[in-house]
């Protein structure tokens, strides 16, 4: 253990906090545990006294740091406003430079195959999703990871979208997202067609957005992704994303990569429905029953995009809301996979509110993040991405 | 250590140095270092950690949520930090009885959301609400803006379980109306952890008013302000609550929430009126027609739910927003009385403009209780001594005015001190003599609310009605 590691996190970003609090409740980690440990405003004390050289930069700071599923909730609720995503993501870089070490070669390996190997090369990733729809189908997968039932039909065909010149908006497609929902991609062009403007898709080489790669501390690798995305989605059209999680990080590509280019194209990002509710609506039915609605957390506490979905979806179903201020499920990108007792405990207290918010029958779930779809389908709910339920309900 | 991991589970009980370095303070300024830190998951854990305390004569300092203000959960003289977070359920809710039994880790909010469909909720609103714990209230005696009607957290309080020091159980008060013998539960009720760790609570529930009103009053003048403040309460009107910031405040306030406050105000009031709705609207009227004799530039009645949600989210965000200013805050928590209240106000602003200090101001304007703060950088070498010197300043000139030290946050560690300025030496000597009939072994929480000298006591001085 290196007792020179020093934190170097920006001295106004940390000393922000004035302990007041107030963040606490809106902490996922902290609402199941109880922990100071497991609380914004401990992970933040954690970062001032390994940073002012009064503890070491040790396993256990990496644990309460790794505890965090980096939602933000505490952001948002911060009135003294803590930038603590960007904190967590400086301390998370750095622990990735100082430990990588340490850790033990298995994790290594599945860091580097994950972060390196794959999600930056989106062929190699659906050549493992046909792979991956195989041992589904021979029942190897088993139905706790949430993973949704892979198709041959949505692998097999190519997303289509009118042909002609340059688009009215993009649809970005992604990486995991593409490879094992795709069908909720040809819901949103569905959609998009509806309001009349012409969805157009991303050229060769934008294969991931980087936000796992962000949220890991993995900044370099990040920057590379953002570049090949940017190149890739060329002009002045707008670029919606149907993946809250991507969105978000795709609007931080300024700061990423602190470039007027990289700052103009962050100003083209729009979430899926913040992008419809500017759009002449399409005409739905307006019949489609209840559903609850489960707000991501890049969604709501990055994005503030929350509204935006109510107003879309509410056009056509009967929306339910929980009474846990937005709470996070604890999917949190990679964190389900990380950290699966605490994220397992954070879901059942989501589940509790969304079965609360439902009253009777088994509730129906709007969820615009497919990491919290997958973690909460997981749990034996049923969830949908709004662009579904919309495409579902068009005229 | 061995001995609570035995007692409490191994993962309930912990003592690295970075764990411990979270436990150092509150929401206030002050820091200690705690020896060790545990969680009990139940009433009986925490009995049976208190008595380990006891067992190896070690002081112990409950903590809630650790947004005390005052320093009183800060560890002093090597402590155990008994943490209460885990035991958050709600026992037993009575609607017909309109009482709930609840964990001492319930966190105030909750409980007023657990019941909100019964029709009924936990009136003491302390700004703090989202966040702290029903057993932090009962500690300070929290108060908050509806505390102006409904009373502060001791008229809510019917009984408490209490873990005294030696790790024996005792039932303080209880549901009857008029207990006979003394009203201990009233003497824990505001004693900071001095007296022992409350486990099982029995609080009232209040029935939600069929009708809310809010107003946001703005004015050019605290001068205006004020006398809106005394025009109101002289027009008969009891408001469910009535607030005031200053123009520092209301700006910083209205970057975070963005509900609308006038950025360019000396002052706004924030005025709440509830009842049956005709009442109200009647209220609201007389309200209207005060605010605009004493020259309000506007008065703007929240349209629903939702925009009044918004108001009291920046209101209640007060104290965390000053932190766009600077990042380190001293607050203050005296009570005046309500005629005095222009004279401080300019005695406080020329305080902070003598030690040439950042000044704010927000506060309980119906009874009187301010909440003048400092703002100031730590990192400034010299600012801590000028802070200090101001903050006795501002106590003293309060006090000359006829007020008290502590409206609602308590004494704890930070205004111990200054507990002389308003009790003779038979005062504290019988509050120390009352405490130590609680914990004769003085190891509850030491070194709060009593200056060194006098030994610990309780906080009845309070005016009743008063919170922060
Ligand atoms: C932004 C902000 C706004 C605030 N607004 C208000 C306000 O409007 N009104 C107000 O009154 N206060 C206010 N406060 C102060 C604070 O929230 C209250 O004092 C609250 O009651 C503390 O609760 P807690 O759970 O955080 O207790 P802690 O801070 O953890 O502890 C406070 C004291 O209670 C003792 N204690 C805690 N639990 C127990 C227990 N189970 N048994 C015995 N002793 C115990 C501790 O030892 C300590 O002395 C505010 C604080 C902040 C940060
Ligand atoms: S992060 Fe913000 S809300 Fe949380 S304790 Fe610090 S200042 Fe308060
Ligand atoms: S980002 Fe989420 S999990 Fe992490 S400290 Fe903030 S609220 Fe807690």
């Amino acid at each position: 253990m290196s007792l020179l590691s020093v934190l170097t996190l920006d001295e106004n970003e940390l000393v922000a906090c004035v302990a007041c609090g107030l963040c606490l409740p809106h902490c996922p980690t902290y609402r199941v545990t109880g922990l100071e440990a497991a609380s914004p405003r401990g992970r933040i004390a954690a970062m001032q006294a390994v940073q002012f050289g009064d503890a070491p930069l040790d396993a256990t700071f990496e644990r309460y740091m790794e505890e965090c599923v980096q939602c933000r909730g505490c952001e948002a609720a911060c009135p003294s406003s803590v930038p603590f995503g960007h904190l967590m993501e400086g301390a998370r870089g750095v622990l990735h430079e100082q430990r990588r070490s340490e850790r033990r070669w298995r994790r290594r390996l599945a860091e580097w195959l994950g972060y390196r190997l794959v999600l930056p090369r989106h062929r190699l990733l659906l050549a493992l999703t046909w792979l991956l729809l195989v041992a589904q189908r021979l029942h190897l997968v088993p139905r706790r990871l949430g993973l949704p039932r892979l198709s041959v039909r949505s692998l097999a065909r190519r997303l289509r979208v009118p042909a002609g010149d340059a688009p009215d908006a993009y649809l970005f497609t992604g990486c995991v997202m593409d490879a094992w929902q795709r069908d909720t991609h040809r819901a949103a062009i569905r959609v998009m067609a509806a309001t009349g403007a012409r969805p157009g898709l991303p050229r060769g080489g934008a294969d991931c957005c980087g936000a796992l790669h962000v949220h890991a501390g993995r900044e370099e690798e990040a920057r590379r992704l953002a570049r090949r995305v940017i190149a890739a989605l060329p002009g002045t059209a707008p670029v919606v994303v149907d993946s809250a999680g991507c969105a978000a990080a795709m609007k931080d590509y300024g700061r990423l990569l602190d470039t007027d280019e990289a700052r103009t194209f962050a100003t083209r990002v729009r979430d899926f429905s913040e992008w419809l509710a500017r759009q002449p609506p399409p005409a739905v039915r307006a019949d489609g029953g209840r559903v609850v609605v489960q707000d991501p957390c890049h969604l709501r506490h990055v994005q503030h995009a929350d509204g935006a979905v109510r107003e879309v979806l509410g056009r056509a179903y009967e929306l339910a809301e929980t009474d846990d201020d937005g709470l996070c499920c604890g999917a949190g990108g990679a964190y389900n996979a990380l950290q699966p007792a605490l994220a397992t405990q954070i879901r059942d207290r989501k589940v509790e509110a969304i079965r609360r918010a439902a009253g009777d029958g088994r509730p129906r779930v709007a969820s615009a993040n497919p990491g919290c779809a997958m973690h909460l389908a997981a749990a034996g709910l049923d969830v949908r991405h709004p662009a579904d339920l919309l495409a579902e309900a068009l005229e | 250590m061995a001995d609570l991991r035995a007692a409490l589970g191994p993962d309930r009980a912990r003592a690295e140095p970075l764990e411990l370095a979270l436990y150092q303070r509150d929401a206030g300024v002050d820091r200690g270092q705690a020896a060790a830190v545990c969680f009990p998951g139940t009433v009986d854990q925490l009995a049976a950690a208190v008595g380990i305390a006891a067992w190896h004569d070690r002081p112990f300092v409950a903590r809630g949520s650790g947004t005390g203000l005052a320093g009183g959960a800060t560890p002093v003289g090597d402590p155990l930090v008994i943490v209460t977070t885990g035991l958050n359920r709600i026992v037993e809710v009575d609607a017909d009885e309109r009482v709930a039994w609840v964990e001492p880790g319930v966190l105030n909010l909750d409980l007023s959301r657990a019941v909100h469909h019964l029709g009924l909720h936990y009136a003491p609103d302390p700004s703090s609400q989202q966040a702290c714990t029903i057993g932090g209230n009962v500690a300070t005696n929290a108060g908050g803006p509806h505390c102006l009607a409904a009373g502060v957290t001791a008229a809510h309080v019917l009984a408490v379980e209490v873990v005294l020091a030696d790790g024996s159980v005792a039932m303080l008060g209880g549901l009857e109306p008029d207990a006979p013998g003394y009203d201990l539960r009233g003497c824990f009720v505001g004693s900071e952890g001095t007296m022992g760790v409350s486990g099982r609570i029995a609080v009232r529930l209040t029935p939600n008013p069929p009708a809310v009103r809010t107003l946001l009053l703005d004015f050019s003048t605290i001068e205006a302000a004020a006398a809106t403040v005394s025009g109101i309460i002289a027009a008969g009107i009891v408001p469910a609550a009535l607030e005031m910031m200053d123009a520092e405040i209301t700006r910083a306030v209205e970057d975070f929430v963005g509900a609308g406050y006038p950025r360019d105000a000396a002052a706004v009031l924030l005025v709440e009126l509830d009842g049956l709705p005709a009442g109200v609207e009647a209220q609201v009227e007389a309200v209207r027609r005060v605010g605009h004799e004493h020259g309000a530039r506007t008065v703007r009645v929240a349209a629903d739910d939702a925009e009044r949600a918004l108001l009291w989210k920046g209101r209640k965000s007060a104290f965390g927003a000053i932190a766009r200013i600077a990042p380190d805050y001293y607050l203050h928590d005296a009570v005046v009385p309500r005629t005095k209240l222009v004279d401080v106000l300019r005695q406080v602003y020329a305080i902070a403009a003598e030690y040439d200090l950042t000044m704010m101001n927000v506060f309980h304007a119906g009874d009187g209780n301010l909440h003048p703060l400092i703002v100031f950088d730590q990192r400034t070498p010299g600012v801590w001594e000028r802070v200090h010197a101001a903050g006795d300043a501002i106590l003293r000139a309060c006090v000359d005015a006829g007020g008290v030290l502590s409206g609602e946050h308590g004494i704890g560690l930070e205004k111990r001190d200054a507990m002389p300025l308003v009790f003779t030496p038979d005062d504290l000597d019988a509050q120390a003599r009352l405490r130590d009939a609680f914990d004769p072994s003085g190891r509850a929480n030491p070194e709060k609310i009593l200056p060194s000298g006098s030994r610990c006591g309780e906080l009845q001085r309070v005016p009743a009605g008063a919170w922060i």
